[in-house]
């Protein structure tokens, strides 16, 4: 494939951010990472976190590239890394699978003239306002409003700005965020404003379908936020001042109106013209929305094989699941390069190791000058003379860029020559140039933890460049604090442990099977464990996607490669009954029926499932016309003659989902009721449907079904948790007696066929949870390391989740966390070895008095306690360096290596002995 | 198309277009396990539109 | 009458993840601030035991920070 680069006229080895071109460029260009809301330089770093941290000139506002003159960041940047003459390039790349993650573009409500978005300035876009709340957005996080930078007391959203609007903007799909993320925009609202401030929300339906989403809602209402089910009808500003009058439609048809200060656009998610190009030059088929176009089964599939997409290009998504497809493609991109792996990685030669702990201290100090962002403050050759009195130094130097490439072969030979065995250099960051220097001592001989960073840059020039004398003074002491520590450190072991490249995945549903066949096909052994007598589960059950396909056939087919797959043994009847050892080497018990069997592995995936809430509810089990989502897919599976009398079929939604016992929504039960509805239509067309929901939550591109649903006719009714339908025998009918919202009436009818939407509930296996040391959430589903950045992580290192053991969820959801749970555990079983050590606790066992206090305290259960020799024991594959243990520890028995108390008295001691 | 020894042909290194959140997810799992990444951005840096955003559900963790 | 400015000595114990990621986000945004204290890394605020505190103090600092 070819790639254009496109000039960036700073070269990215030579530019230290130091922000001198940016200061010293007279032109001024709108800030896109701040929605145009303030002004850049022409001479830019995107944000203050991005990589690579480097400046790039925009041509587009650059004076020079306008005018030919001006070259004032060349003039003044100290590294001299501007050039000019820096041209397109064309990169030709050898690669075996190409990943689209090209993401979206916020709708752009201008086309609107209803809400005036390019007139009045308080009317803002939800990505818009996301910058307004910010600390480094325009307003520095101090909520105001654009016109006059007053605080707001009353802000209004509107929902379904560009979605679900097939008139204006043409997108029918629902984006599946905006409602979530305005939820979150009033709670962060009211935490940022200083002064009480009243949020409302106007919306059609709340779409609150994901993991913990509802008690969210829940809590935003609890905490004075107010939904308003209503239809816009106008928005104007109040003539003489900037307030913004909100006239709506509310469900039954009455015009109300309310003053706001400000309104925000929750504006959808669409995508961009250039990316439906690059799809056209890839031969990508794209959807009636411009999404890439995949099928339920092939979640991170494009129409192009070796070509695969994951994220909003696939459809609206939010960030855990962009996250979880981002994985699960490139596990899916790389099945077939399985035979290729670590052929084009590059590995590192690399000099033995020194042994220096016989050695009396020789430290080196290495002072950067930053260019002038720290000499131009600092004193540096005070500093480095300063340095040169210290205790243990034996070597100092003055640097221009210490971090430049020729200064790390520089220091190589300088440790070298003078037999230096401990390094401190005063410069910038750790955080962002440890590593770098901790290669230079591995290329050096030595220990990678001899190295200690006095940060004079971002700590001292840069926060005190008013005051030279004092930060003179302050890098002094934070060269000797350095100094200090660094002549007490001792090399820092990190050993290889053995890895049992082989997995154990339980539950052999869709998600068991799909995440073992991708790790089977990546060429690694699979334990898949069942504890029913065959592979398949819930899925088996069920008729058809939303996209129409069917998922019997499907999923026997996946038991098939199942079975046939020889790197896969299936475990069927069997349960686990213990597990013992940490990543890499776990051991777990197997039962089936009388015998036992040890099963030994590296990684382990969850994917244990859920099941169907039995409802003792709306006459279920007492009337054969009531029945589950299940059920009647079982009509449909086996066209049973029951179907063919049917006149009336009704549909009572969240039945056991969004109570007092499952605060949740179950999520595929909306969907799930119009597939039936809309079959029933295509069997029958004068069949009668009604739906009786709260909100209706076909999210993404399901929202097409609620459209062709009520298109064919099929009737919607809203009802309240406080007027419920009432469900009553009549004959071999049932009576359901409901209230009308909109008519505002009670009404009645007589369906045949009374299908319950029943929640879907996790099996809340507390023994698994323990068993496997991982933790539950208060529904009892399976609790990730982190919602929005580890979905298929545990806190635990080399076990993964997926599937419904997770949350309820789809077929297309549920494969794409089985490819991504793999993906992670691939990640594992690539390793040779298992590195362990490095920054970790240690327990001296003469001094451990046997108390338990780490044992308890310990977060990752890495602590155990060896009841023979009455003494804690730290697992270094499991610890991960916080300290908590040896803060805890009364007898002091706990070392935090690389950050014991004798380098921290070190430090605090030197830092106030001036 | 007649049948070819594939594994001559296969390359070890996979192209992600886009630095957002999932690009860069997906870029990190690719090099650990052991593919080359060219990881493929429009914009001076990656980041993409999560790290315009100013916190995030459930935590209200900083999008950083 | 002479009077000598009090200046205090301040310690803080740092966590390398989030408060002293923001020491370094404040150099970055040049935010001025008294040069008065003095920055200790540790990687999680956990790892501050009371001892630490104590140490601070009784090595002469007037107020001890922790951010974590």
């Amino acid at each position: 494939m070819t790639v254009t680069q496109h000039p960036r006229f700073v070269d990215l080895d030579r530019c230290i951010a130091c922000g001198t071109c940016a200061e010293k460029c007279p032109k001024k260009a709108n800030d896109s990472y701040n929605e145009n809301l303030v002004k850049r330089k022409a001479i830019y770093v995107p944000y203050s976190q991005t990589v690579p941290l480097k400046y790039a000139i925009d041509p587009e506002n650059c004076i020079y590239f306008a005018k030919g003159k001006c070259k004032a960041c060349e003039k003044f940047c100290p590294a001299g890394a501007i050039n000019f003459n820096d041209a397109e390039k064309e990169i030709t790349l050898q690669v075996g699978s190409i990943i689209l993650a090209p993401g979206f573009k916020s709708f752009d409500p201008s086309s609107y003239d209803t809400y005036s978005y390019t007139n009045l300035p308080n009317v803002v876009t939800a990505i818009e306002f996301e910058r307004i709340l910010s600390a480094t957005g325009p307003f520095m996080g101090h909520l105001v409003r654009p016109s006059d930078n007053k605080e707001p007391n009353k802000i209004a959203w509107f929902q379904c700005i560009g979605s679900r609007d097939i008139n204006l903007c043409d997108h029918g799909y629902c984006s599946s965020v905006c409602c979530m993320y305005a939820i979150k925009q009033t709670l962060i609202a009211k935490e940022h404003s200083g002064i009480p401030i009243d949020c409302a929300v106007f919306y059609m339906d709340m779409r609150t379908h994901g993991k913990d989403f509802d008690r969210y809602y829940e809590n935003a209402q609890k905490s004075g936020v107010r939904f308003i089910r209503s239809r816009i009808h106008s928005l104007s500003q109040i003539a003489g001042t900037d307030d913004l009058l909100v006239r709506y439609a509310t469900e039954d048809g009455t015009l109300e109106q309310e003053i706001f200060d400000m309104v925000v656009l929750s504006t959808g998610l669409e995508i961009d013209k250039s990316i439906i190009e690059l799809a056209a030059r890839l031969g990508i088929k794209l959807d009636n929305d411009n999404f890439s176009l995949t099928d339920t089964f092939h979640p991170v599939a494009t129409s192009v094989p070796g070509i695969y997409a994951c994220g909003a290009f696939s459809g609206p998504k939010d960030i855990p699941s962009s996250v979880t497809e981002a994985s699960a493609a490139a596990c899916a991109a790389t099945e077939h390069l399985a035979p290729v792996r670590f052929t084009r990685t590059k590995s590192l030669d690399l000099p033995p190791e020194k042994d220096v702990t016989r050695e009396a201290p020789r430290i080196g100090v290495f002072v950067c000058n930053c260019g002038i962002n720290i000499g131009g403050v600092i004193k540096v050759p005070e500093v480095v003379e300063y340095a040169r009195t210290l205790p243990n130094v034996a070597y100092v130097e003055e640097n221009l860029f210490t971090c430049s490439q020729d200064t790390q072969e520089k220091i190589t030979e300088v440790i070298k020559d003078k037999g230096l065995n401990r390094v401190v250099v005063a410069a910038c960051s750790p955080r962002t140039h440890e590593s770098l220097f901790q290669e230079t001592l591995i290329n050096a001989g030595l220990n990678k933890y001899l190295v200690e960073m006095a940060n004079i840059r971002n700590q001292d020039s840069w926060v005190h460049s008013e005051d030279p004398d004092a930060a003179t003074e302050k890098a002094k002491d934070l060269v000797r604090m350095a100094v200090a520590k660094t002549a007490l450190l001792t090399p820092l072991r990190e050993t290889d442990l053995n890895n049992i490249r082989s997995a154990l995945v339980l539950g052999g549903g869709v998600a068991g099977m799909t995440a073992a066949l991708s790790l089977a096909r990546h060429g690694y052994p699979v334990h898949l464990v069942e504890k029913s007598e065959a592979l398949g589960g819930n899925a088996l059950r069920l008729y058809k996607t939303h996209k129409g396909e069917a998922v019997a056939s499907y999923v026997q087919g996946l038991v098939r490669a199942v079975e046939s797959e020889k790197l896969i043994t299936v475990h069927l009847d069997s349960i686990v009954t213990n597990v013992d050892g940490f990543v890499g080497n776990f051991k777990t018990d197997l039962s089936h029926g009388s015998s036992r069997e040890v099963i030994e592995h590296g990684v382990a995936i969850l994917a244990v499932g859920a099941k169907e809430y039995e409802p003792k509810e709306y006459l279920y089990g007492e009337h054969d016309a009531v029945m589950t989502h299940l059920e009647l897919d079982y009509l449909f599976l086996h066209n049973d003659t029951r179907l063919d009398g049917v006149k009336n079929v009704a549909f009572i939604q969240c039945v056991g989902s969004r109570n007092q016992e499952n605060p949740y929504c179950s999520k595929v039960c909306c969907s799930h009721s119009l597939v039936s509805a809309l079959e029933l239509k295509r069997r029958k067309k004068d069949i009668n449907v009604y739906i009786f929901y709260r909100d209706i939550r076909t999210y993404g591109k399901r929202e097409i079904l609620y459209r062709e649903a009520r298109e064919k006719g099929v009737l919607f009714f809203r009802y309240s948790l406080d007027e419920k339908p009432v469900v009553s025998p009549n004959g071999d009918r049932v009576q359901i007696v409901f209230r009308d919202p909109v008519l505002d009436r009670r009404l009645a009818v007589n369906a045949d066929i009374l299908c319950l939407a029943t929640a879907i509930i996790s099996h809340r296996d507390q023994s698994l949870a323990q068993l496997f040391k991982v933790p539950l959430d208060m529904d009892g589903w399976l609790l990730e390391a982190h919602q929005k950045l580890r979905p298929v992580d545990f806190p635990n290192d080399g076990i993964f989740l997926c599937g419904m053991a997770h949350y309820p969820k789809p077929i297309d959801e549920s494969i794409a966390q089985a490819k991504a749970a793999a993906s992670r555990a691939l990640t594992i079983l690539a390793k040779e070895k298992i590195k362990v050590g490095g920054i970790v606790s240690r327990i001296v066992p003469e001094l451990c008095s046997g108390c338990f206090g780490c044992v308890n305290v310990c977060p990752y259960g890495a602590i155990t306690f060896d009841y023979d020799k009455q003494i804690a024991v730290v697992n270094e594959a499991l610890c991960k360096g916080c300290g908590a243990c040896a803060a805890t520890c009364p007898s002091e028995a706990v070392i935090l290596m690389g950050f014991d108390k004798e380098e921290l008295y070190a430090q605090i001691t030197s830092a106030l002995s001036a | 198309m007649e049948k070819k020894d594939d594994s001559k042909e296969l390359e070890g290194a996979v192209a992600v277009i886009g630095g957002g959140i999932a690009g860069m997810q997906t870029a990190l799992d690719l090099a650990n396990s052991g593919y080359y990444v060219y990881l493929v951005e429009k914009t001076a840096g990656i980041g993409g539109v999560m790290a315009q955003l100013d916190k995030t559900f459930p935590t209200n963790d900083c999008s950083m | 009458m002479k009077t000598i400015e009090f200046e205090p000595k301040i310690i803080a114990f740092v966590c390398n993840w989030c408060a002293y990621g923001a020491a370094d986000l404040a150099g970055v945004s040049r935010l001025q601030y008294p040069p008065n204290i003095r920055l200790i890394r540790i990687m999680c605020s956990a790892t501050v035991s009371p001892h630490f505190i104590l140490k601070a103090f009784q090595s002469g600092a007037d107020g001890v920070l922790v951010g974590g």
